[in-house]
């Protein structure tokens, strides 16, 4: 797994510049809880060698509305609705409801504080 | 412009085999938008996984997210366990893995391919297929124990051998199946009114599976080579099996029909050579070594790429685990699958995406 570090106001235009629709498959997002901050990460994968798994990752605070990335890769909006509801943050654009019930539990993979 | 109905498919309903709801708006016959809600089952399993069960405990909780794929769930967790306390597993361990994911590969495509029939309105083909099928799931109990959600692979290894018994088993059940997969290939290829319903139903092109990020027998019908089995080589040595990518190219329910017998005449070939070539080894790497810093594992499911993260904090319990199930992937796909398509093909589509909302919803 290759790591590459970003920022939340950099994230998109360094996947928009990465990303090519016949080149990469995009896997899934994920979020870790570090405790004060949360890191947001974008999975993808090679379709050809060396088969490589790049994470671009980018440290947030949980006021703070992600950009969505929709627009570069078309199929995104599935990961971004469960990071919504299960992470408790904010993408642009995703309301919650799509995994968990709007009366859920909030965040359920957030460290209780 | 005639006038738009909105149909609901779901949550219950006699066609779908698992919770999920589709509200289809149609003009006349003919479907012109989707909406899909897939998320009735969500269990907290990975939440579970970091709070309630120790790492090693972790490959049987996953082993529950689904019966159909418990074994790639298994492997694929305890792969990425096993790349977080650095060890390398037996070289027997990595063969059986492979056996019994190829097993279960067999049975949950004859399982799919089954449920396509029947929801093409043939009754007798889908209890033929189930018949082909249930000797597959006498194998699996033989190898692991248990019929569905085996407890094979742990982390450092597998929790069982192989008995010589069961191997020549597995070779004599293989031989007698082969001329009943040469019948299905045959009736699933050339049934007139089979192929009727299933050509050009549901139907996505190579460009459409590139760009929605499909992945699994639903990509590789429509002529997209993604197998992670073509990639890992450093987990598990696939093309010391033989394994080779099968791939189609019409993209609809019909190719994804014959990919997936294809795809068993693939696994049946690997499966020999494995029990044909079977190192002798150890079955477990034993560490007491806990997980540290963060990794990835990918493996090829019967339904497409499953995607496991794993971050370790130097404790029994982990910090983060990430579970990404192939139908999550699919779901883009799966919704813009229906446009223009029948009504009435919907049973037949839905069945021939195999999708599994255990899995995605966990």
């Amino acid at each position: 797994m290759r790591r590459i570090e970003t920022s939340i106001e950099s994230v998109k235009t360094d996947i928009g510049h990465f990303y090519r629709a016949d080149q990469h498959h995009f896997s899934v997002m994920n979020a870790v809880d570090l405790g004060e901050k949360i890191e947001v990460q974008w999975f993808f994968c090679d379709y050809a060698q060396p088969y490589e798994t790049i994470a671009f990752c980018a440290q947030i605070t949980p006021d703070v509305e992600i950009p969505s990335i929709r627009d570069i890769v078309s199929s995104a909006w599935v990961a971004e609705a469960e990071l919504v509801d299960l992470a408790d943050i904010k993408i642009e654009g995703t309301p919650k409801g799509f995994v968990l019930e709007t009366d859920s539990e909030i965040g359920p993979l957030r460290k209780k504080k | 412009m005639a006038k738009q109905y909105e149909i609901p498919v779901g949550a219950q309903h006699i066609s779908l085999l698992e919770p999920l709801h589709f509200k289809f708006t149609t003009e006349n016959e003919k479907i012109v938008g989707t909406t899909a809600n897939l998320f009735y089952v969500h269990r907290g399993i990975e939440k579970a996984c970091c709070s309630k069960f120790k790492f090693r405990q972790v490959s049987f909780v996953v082993g529950r997210v689904c019966g159909l794929c418990s074994i790639s769930h298994a492997t694929a967790y305890s792969q990425v366990a096993e790349k977080l306390i650095k060890i390398e597993i037996p070289r027997r361990a990595k063969y059986l893995r492979m056996l019994v994911i190829e097993l279960d590969r067999i049975h949950s495509h004859l399982l799919c391919l089954s449920h396509v029939a029947e929801n093409s309105g043939f009754e007798a083909l889908f209890m033929r297929t189930m018949q082909y099928r249930e000797p597959f799931m006498e194998l699996l109990e033989a190898v692991c124990g248990n019929r569905i959600q085996y407890d094979f692979s742990i982390v450092g290894g597998v929790a069982r051998d192989l008995k010589s018994a069961v191997s020549r088993m597995i070779l004599e059940r293989l031989k007698r199946f082969k001329p009943q997969l040469d019948e299905l290939v045959d009736i699933y290829q050339n049934n007139w009114s089979l192929s009727l319903k299933n050509k050009g139903a549901g139907a996505i092109t190579k460009e459409d599976a590139m760009r929605l990020n499909v992945v699994g027998p639903f990509a590789r019908a429509a002529g997209l080579e993604i197998d992670v089995r073509n990639e890992t080589e450093d987990l598990l040595p696939w093309k010391e099996t033989g394994f080779k990518i099968v791939t189609e190219t019409a993209g609809d329910a019909y190719a994804r029909n014959l990919l997936r017998l294809r795809e068993i005449n693939v696994s049946m070939h690997i499966i020999e050579n494995i029990i044909n070539g079977l190192p002798e080894s150890a079955l477990i790497t034993e560490t007491k070594a806990f997980p540290d810093g963060e990794a990835v594992a990918r493996l090829e499911a019967p339904r497409g790429e499953l995607f496991y993260y794993a971050k370790g904090n130097k404790t029994q319990i982990l910090e983060r685990l990430k579970i990404k199930a192939p139908t999550f992937s699919n779901i883009p796909a799966m919704v813009e699958g229906f446009r223009e398509n029948e009504y009435g093909s919907v049973p037949a589509i839905i069945a021939s995406y195999d999708p599994c909302l255990s899995c995605t919803a966990r």
